[in-house]
């Protein structure tokens, strides 16, 4: 662990910023149609569920990162075993969005640059940064948390102004039956973008006023949540059901579409911007987390020194994790969910919660008849 | 029982050798002596001989017998005060003509005679050279191994002028000079309180520089005093010539464009700067006065925005930004825009840009950084060559590098105009340590626009953020208010509060105890018997009749 100290309202910011990430640009609960964005605020109470394994997590061990946590619950080898997994899950996470976020890039605007180009400039900018430690990241966060918000504010503004917004997109309302809505909240949308928040298990250990942990990480995925269904509403209502699913980036259709007083148009580079705040900080989490990790489970004293090998692990893995696009999201929409977001946003934490739940209250039973012996003695 | 002795004996010769040895290294013993002769002979051994230090020898009154030098250094004495108080006054005073001990003669010169402010007894040879060589008056006299010190320092010093950088339109006119002396007076006369805390100090082994930190008690937050003199002891450093020198030595953060202090030749200024809880340097021989600790968003503050009204301010503020993202973006738009995103501009602009680009024979990049780089040359040789050849320089600037390029068709007109715009936006950032750092990001940006377009740009935006975010002066985060976030400072960053309206000291840099620097209802408001709805009988106050 390094020594640094985050506010809540730099976690609330990163939070925020890693939540809105790439769930911004990609039709997020696309197949729900009109109720994507009920699915969206469907998933999000899922989120908060989440977040409770993980604040109970939290609150056994609140001054332990995950990977040391796991190690006091399962002991010190099958504690390093998971904790060594965990490790590996946030490096395939950390590569799967740099690929998104290469390939996202190729499409729209470099056609012409290999990807492995894009993706080694975009990794070196990272390690940079995590080297520079978390508290740089976070003060990093709420500069271009306030750049994202003006940027998003200026499109619903333009958006509005061009009068693109037709209400009538969204209707029916639901068209699906609500079992079917959940099901989907809960099989997917869940876990991308809310449950990758167990990533923060090793950050939360820094915040600087623990009691409020629950109120900002409830805020902070209720505003990202809300966002993401006002955008998506909104992408919906202006492209239509059948442009908006079809669509790769959403957001990017809708950026271009706006046109107003006939010199505000072909506004790419403004999603490029958001495109690439959103992919920095959450690819950049990712990495950070994946180095402390690293650092912490193989005593490295420095772990800054880890974020070079790391990041060229990431860069690589970015390459190979899949020979191209339709493949990659083929695997992200199909076998990530269920073989590794699953196990590991869901039922490693809630076994973890389970026995560190029996672990703390044996000792906290054995405490307590600890002070009623010694009040017995004393007597 | 031989050897024994023998031993010993050559034990004791080993130590008188290095008594020896340590004697002829440090030639001057410690301690001034009672003789004179003896002192004024380790006086001229110790200075060569320097024909600047003038040594005279004077009869005290009438007793011939009590033999009296005084030693100073020519040209950093007050002439008339050697003179009329210490010569003079010893040649003629009444109470040295009975028949008196050299120890009660000198009682009586430092209590009686020598009519200056200061007056001191050293008695050790580095304090005795030390007071000397900065402007001190000695008096030596015959029989005693104490030396009277007077304060005479005086000399020729530049006056006071208008400062030749941070110019402003309204505001005093007063800068500082290289003497540290008028420029902790001019502090004084702006801030009248005893608060106002200055400690001094001598750095640099052989120049032995002063160095004055000064600061008010009370509004300056705990612990930034002491980290300031931490700092400045832990400099051991032959020489301190300028003020630049400290700052290169105490700054927190090396490998980075950036200044991360502050400095400036304006009095109100650093008052201001003072009254925020930051603390000032003062090097003898600059004008340049150290500010610390230093925050990015103060190198964008002028001290005229706060006489202007906050209005004002605030536009020729938020002009300033823009004016400081210009000089570091500027060149690296035009040439992502002409080399990667040719969609972007609009069609009738693009159509007369790709026509004069179509005779050029250089990409993009190259013509803009051979353009920069023809600025920065231009830049410099101004600056440094003696003024007589100034209009040659403008001439040959104006018409060979601009008219003859451009019509040559090396470069294209647009560029000229691109790089002339950036060259006027980075000399209108008030802070030229600031000006230089966006001159030397904007070439890593034209580089990363020439390869990757904006996705380039926005990496090296992304860069430079993150670095600005992991600066820190003096330990307080360089961003600040802006990250990490703090809401009450906003009120002096792109924006300024108005006056009536700046409840509080900025408490990241002030002591919490000390916040409130206004009353309530500061707010200015008319009469109230112009308001509409008085009429409590008094007429003719309401009335504008």
């Amino acid at each position: 662990m390094e020594k640094a100290n985050i506010s809540g309202y730099q976690l609330f910011v990163l939070i925020f910023l890693f939540e809105m990430g790439s769930a911004l640009l990609v039709p997020l609960a696309g197949e729900a149609k009109q109720a994507a964005w009920l699915v969206i605020l469907i998933a999000m109470v899922g989120g908060f569920l989440l977040f409770f394994i993980y604040y109970g997590l939290f609150q056994y061990y609140p001054d332990q990162l995950l990977t040391e946590f796991v190690r006091s619950i399962l002991g010190n080898f099958l504690g390093r075993i998971v904790a060594f997994l965990y490790i590996l899950y946030f490096i395939y996470l950390a590569a799967r969005v740099l690929r998104d976020f290469g390939d996202t890039l190729l499409t729209f605007a470099y056609p012409h640059i290999p990807l492995f180009v894009a993706n080694a400039a975009f990794i070196l900018v990272v390690v940079y940064t995590v080297r520079k430690g978390v508290e740089v990241l976070t003060r990093t966060g709420e500069l271009f948390f306030v750049l994202e918000n003006l940027l998003l504010m200026t499109f619903f503004l333009l958006i509005v102004a061009s009068g693109m917004i037709h209400l009538n997109n969204l209707k029916p309302v639901i068209e699906m039956s609500g079992t079917e809505m959940v099901k989907m909240a809960f099989t997917k949308t869940i876990f991308f973008p809310f449950g990758e928040i167990i990533s923060f298990l090793m950050i939360f250990p820094y915040l600087n006023e623990p009691k409020r942990l629950k109120k900002i990480g409830i805020s902070s995925i209720a505003a990202a949540g809300i966002f993401l269904a006002i955008i998506m509403a909104m992408n919906i209502a202006v492209l239509g059901v059948d442009l908006t699913t079809r669509s790769q980036y959403p957001l990017l259709s809708l950026i271009q579409s706006i046109e107003v007083a006939g010199f505000l148009e072909r506004l790419d580079v403004y999603f490029l911007f958001l495109l690439m705040i959103g992919g920095f900080i959450k690819i950049s989490v990712f990495t950070y987390v994946a180095v402390t990790g690293t650092a912490n489970v193989f005593n490295v004293k420095q772990p800054s020194r880890l974020a070079y090998p790391v990041g060229f692990v990431i860069l690589l893995s970015s390459i190979i994790i899949a020979s191209n696009f339709t493949e990659h999201m083929h695997e992200g929409l199909g076998a990530v969910p269920i073989y590794f977001h699953l196990p590991f946003q869901v039922i490693i934490p809630l076994l973890l919660l389970i026995i560190a739940f029996f672990k703390n209250r044996k000792k906290k039973k054995g405490q307590h008849q600890n002070k009623f012996q010694g009040g017995v003695d004393q007597k | 029982m031989a050897s024994f002795f023998k031993q010993k004996r050559q034990v004791k010769q080993r130590e008188k050798k290095k008594e020896d040895e340590s004697q002829s290294q440090s030639k001057t013993p410690d301690y001034i002596e009672s003789s004179l002769s003896a002192n004024l002979e380790i006086v001229k051994k110790k200075t060569g001989k320097s024909p600047d230090i003038i040594i005279r020898t004077l009869k005290i009154g009438i007793n011939p017998e009590i033999k009296t030098t005084i030693l100073y250094v020519q040209g950093l004495i007050d002439n008339p005060s050697v003179t009329d108080f210490i010569i003079e006054s010893i040649m003629k005073n009444p109470h040295l003509s009975k028949n008196i001990l050299p120890l009660e003669a000198m009682e009586i010169i430092s209590e009686d005679v020598v009519s200056l402010g200061g007056v001191e007894r050293v008695t050790d040879w580095e304090k005795l050279f030390l007071t000397l060589l900065s402007g001190d008056t000695i008096i030596f006299i015959d029989g005693v191994n104490v030396a009277l010190v007077a304060s005479t320092r005086g000399g020729e010093k530049r006056s006071i002028q208008e400062p030749s950088t941070h110019l402003t339109v309204r505001g005093s006119r007063e800068g500082f000079t290289e003497s540290n002396g008028t420029n902790i007076a001019m502090l004084r006369r702006i801030i009248n309180t005893p608060d106002l805390w200055i400690e001094s100090m001598k750095i640099g082994t052989v120049t032995k520089t002063d160095v004055s930190i000064m600061y008010i008690n009370g509004i300056v937050k705990e612990g930034i005093v002491e980290e300031v003199k931490k700092r400045l002891n832990r400099i051991n450093i032959d020489s301190i010539l300028e003020s630049g020198y400290i700052e290169q030595l105490i700054e927190d953060q090396v490998m980075t464009p950036f200044p991360t202090l502050n400095h400036t030749e304006r009095p109100d200024m650093v008052a201001g700067n003072l009254l925020e809880g930051r603390v000032a340097i003062f090097v003898n021989g600059t004008p340049f006065v150290l500010i610390a600790p230093a925050l990015f968003v103060q190198f964008f503050q002028s001290v005229e925005d706060y006489y202007n009204r906050f209005d004002i301010a605030s536009a020729t503020r938020f002009l300033r930004i823009i004016v400081f993202v210009i000089s570091i973006v500027g060149p690296a738009v035009y040439v992502a825009a002409t080399t990667f995103h040719q969609e972007m501009i609009p069609t009738k602009l693009l159509v007369i840009v790709a026509a004069q680009r179509e005779t050029v024979p250089l990409p993009a990049v190259v013509e803009a950084l051979l353009m920069e780089m023809t600025f920065e040359i231009l830049r410099e040789a101004s600056l440094r060559m003696p003024k007589a050849v100034g209009s040659t320089m403008s001439i040959v600037g104006a018409l060979v590098i601009g008219q003859a390029a451009v019509q040559a068709g090396i470069v294209s007109p647009a560029m000229v105009i691109i790089v002339s715009i950036t060259a006027i936006a980075s000399f209108a950032t008030p802070s030229y340590a600031i000006a230089i750092s966006a001159r030397i990001v904007r070439f890593g940006f034209i580089i990363c626009a020439g390869m990757l377009g904006f996705y380039g740009m926005i990496l090296a935006f992304i860069i430079l953020i993150v670095h600005l975010c992991s600066l820190r002066s003096l330990g307080v985060p360089y961003m600040t208010p802006l990250a990490p976030l703090n809401p009450k400072g906003l009120g002096d960053t792109f924006f300024r509060r108005p006056i009536w309206a700046f409840k509080e000291r900025p408490q990241f840099l002030t002591n919490e105890n000390n916040l409130i620097r206004e009353g309530d209802n500061q707010r200015p408001l008319p009469p109230e018997s112009r308001g509409m709805k008085t009429s409590d009988g008094k007429k003719g106050e309401g009335n504008e009749s």
